[in-house]
């Protein structure tokens, strides 16, 4: 629907998984960021049609 | 009142030359459909085609407007002002077909009452000069004769456009179309016999309406009556309730109004709203006295054609454009319920009789 | 189609007559060409006024929602039958109260597409078999009706009611060759800004009035989310956020649902094609649980069950 594949992520990680979770979050934060700001579905100014 | 021969070589100049001073708006093609919206620069509206599918509405009455902004930001010195949106400038609805504009006649009664002014239609109405295009192809549907206005109808329009093959015929109604023409550069003195050919082509066009409805009842007939009457059921079930009849009318002016903030800065909007849908009349308390389908259609339909009618004293809140009779998803068709209503009780008195 | 009217008229009559049925829903005879109007009727002499014909587009499905009568009779094609069994399924309707009238179907006329073929106003269509006759103020054009159908019913791979209690003719031999997917091909192709801006386009001329929802009998929510005040979800404006916010919901809900019946595609008063939408849901239903709704009534949907097998490659 236009939105980027980059931005969504899915994971299962146990709560006993502490070291998959931190690197799961890093890769993530490095995913988006390197996507830039999401712009879609933002209202980028208060205005109508 | 005069009449002006504009020569189609000189239309789209005279649209540049008017432009200058106009917003203009008119019919254009957007994709497959014919819509009546604000002209791009040098654009020239589309008038082949047939009754746009939204109507002129939205040029004095947006679907959106926004009314006022404000910022909650503490350190603006302006925190909590309401600053007013600008007031709108000149803008001229080109070819607007004579229904539309006689709708505005209508709608103006419920903006402009002798109590309460709604200033935003107010001021975008004052701002606009109608100039109206003639109808000479009315379709199947439409019953405008029967609706108290017709395709030449001329109340609502500060100049009426009459199309001559290669020429229009300019019928300057108020001054401010005439101020408009005189704007457009357009000023040759149409022929002598341009009125009487104007008259002659309104008949013509008038025999052309096909579709009409009775009206002549609806005033006498007690509003209870018609609340109670039997047939409402029937009429609603097919009906699902969404906004494409209201949305589509020329003469519909329900509105809702929403703010929306982003950060600091906000905006009060007014948005349509549509007796169709069942949260424009839900209570806070979570009541809703028109919670079910069939009173959300009959207060369509007793609105237009019971309740104003009693109001206003002059006729229906139709303008006879018959949008909503085609483009009704499920063919629920104004024509039919005006005929029950009208009719209602007559059998049965006529029974007694 | 005549028969087909016929034999409704023949069914209804002796359902009501009979006392089987309290109502019979169908379709009676619109006031425009191409446009039937939903109705019900509930006097064996009143059955005369069902009719059908190419223009019963709007799905009956949508006229069961939370019905409280014993016993109803309902008209339905092979869409409107699937959207029984999905509203059996979810609880809208109970399967005893209905006695369902069966119509083999080859599709409905796409009155958008004839309207715009036709050099002017069309005020008379009429269906003889294989032709489709359009008639106007001074023109007469013939089609063949496979050309003029519905997007939807061009594609359709499920004709034939798939559950019904009385059937008004023979089963219609189903399409199997037709290719159902091209038009969600040619958008998955497209880069993410290219959707994105193909969706703006398509979106452009919503104005919100929600024929496209209402039309749908899967949107049958008490309060949609977009008629939500507390809180509010999405704004109410015509911003193209907010109305694209309410086009994806909306199909998100309809995902594993959706029979793809065309309603609200047929209903937009603007002729937007919002079924490009739940089509791409309806198709990855089909690729990945090979699930297409409403054709079990033993079999729950992909999306309220778990099945070890269920595809997860998504999930890193």
């Amino acid at each position: 629907m236009g939105v980027e594949p980059g931005r969504v992520h899915f994971s299962w990680i146990s709560s006993a998984e502490s070291t998959k979770f931190v690197e799961v979050v890093k890769q993530v934060t490095e995913a988006v960021r390197q996507l830039g700001p999401n712009e879609n579905f933002v209202k980028k100014e208060l205005k109508v049609a | 009142m005069t009449c002006i021969k504009i020569d189609k070589q000189l239309w789209a100049q005279g649209l540049a030359a008017a432009e200058a001073q106009y917003r203009l708006f008119g019919p254009v093609k957007q994709g497959a459909l014919y819509q009546f919206d604000a002209l791009a620069a040098g654009q020239t509206p589309d008038l082949d085609g047939p009754n746009t599918r939204t109507s002129a509405r939205a040029v004095v009455y947006p679907q959106s407007e926004v009314l006022f902004e404000y910022s909650l930001d503490s350190r603006d010195p302006e925190a909590h002002v309401l600053k007013e949106t600008p007031a709108p400038a000149p803008r001229a609805a080109l070819a607007v077909r004579p229904c539309d504009a006689y709708s505005f006649v209508l709608v103006r009664r419920n903006f402009e009452a002798p109590d309460v002014k709604d200033v935003y239609w107010l001021r975008n109405y004052a701002a606009t000069v109608f100039v109206g295009l003639a109808c000479d192809r009315p379709c199947s549907t439409c019953f405008c004769t029967s609706a108290g206005c017709g395709p030449y109808h001329e109340e609502g329009l500060d100049v009426l456009l009459v199309d001559e093959e290669n020429h229009y015929l300019a019928k300057t109604i108020t001054d401010k179309g005439a101020a408009f023409l005189q704007t457009a550069g357009w000023r040759t003195p149409a022929d002598p016999e341009a009125e009487a050919r104007i008259a002659q082509r309104r008949s013509a066009a008038e025999a052309r309406v096909v579709s009409t409805v009775p009206t002549d009842r609806l005033a006498q007939i007690p509003q209870l009556e018609l609340y109670a009457a039997n047939f409402w059921q029937d009429v609603a079930f097919a009906c699902i309730n969404c906004g494409t009849c209201t949305y589509l009318c020329p003469t519909c002016w329900c509105f809702d109004i929403q703010d929306e903030t982003r950060g600091n800065q906000g905006i009060r909007l007014r948005n349509w709203d549509s007796c169709m849908f069942p949260l424009f009349t839900l209570h806070g308390s979570g009541h809703n006295p028109r919670g079910q389908k069939v009173q959300r259609v009959r207060q369509r339909f007793m609105h237009k054609l019971k309740y104003y009618v009693d109001k206003y004293g002059d006729g229906i809140q139709c303008v006879g454009c018959g949008r909503c009779v085609q483009y009704c998803p499920v063919n629920i068709d104004i024509r039919r319920v005006c005929e029950l209503m009208n009719g209602y009780g007559q059998n049965a008195a006529c029974k007694v009789a | 189609m005549g028969a087909y009217t016929d034999k409704i008229r023949e069914i209804a009559g002796r359902l009501l007559k009979d006392c089987q049925v309290e109502m019979v829903i169908g379709f009676r005879k619109g006031s425009m060409p191409m446009m039937n109007e939903p109705c019900f009727v509930t006097r064996a002499d009143a059955v005369d006024q069902l009719v059908w014909d190419g223009s019963c587009g709007i799905n009956l499905a949508n006229y069961l929602t939370g019905r409280t009568e014993a016993r109803i009779g309902v008209v339905a094609k092979g869409c409107d039958s699937r959207n029984i069994v999905t509203h059996i399924i979810e609880n809208k309707i109970k399967r005893e109260q209905l006695t369902i009238i069966g119509v083999p179907c080859t599709g409905m006329i796409d009155k958008r597409r004839l309207k715009n073929l036709a050099p002017g106003e069309v005020l008379a269509v009429e269906e003889d078999g294989e032709r489709v006759v359009v008639r106007g103020d001074g023109f007469e054009t013939v089609h063949q009706r496979r050309e003029v159908l519905q997007a939807n019913c061009a594609v359709c791979h499920h004709r034939n009611p798939v559950i019904h209690d009385e059937l008004v003719g023979d089963p219609v031999s189903e399409q199997t060759e037709v290719d159902r997917y091209a038009d969600v091909r040619a958008i998955e192709g497209l880069s993410a800004k290219e959707k994105w801006d193909y969706f703006e386009a398509l979106l452009a001329p919503c104005l919100r009035c929600y024929a496209c929802r209402n039309a749908c009998p899967l949107c049958y929510c008490p309060t949609c989310f977009v008629d939500e005040a507390m809180p509010q979800w999405v704004g109410k404006s015509q911003n193209p956020v907010d109305v694209r916010t309410f086009h994806f919901l909306r199909a998100y809900h309809c995902a594993g649902r959706c029979t793809d019946c065309g309603s609200c595609e047929r209903a937009c008063p603007v002729g937007i094609n919002m079924r490009l939408f739940t089509k791409k849901l309806e198709k990855d239903a089909y690729e990945m649980w090979g699930w297409e709704a409403g054709l079990s009534l033993e079999q729950r949907p992909p999306l309220d069950t778990y099945r070890p097998e269920d595809p997860e490659p998504f999930i890193k």
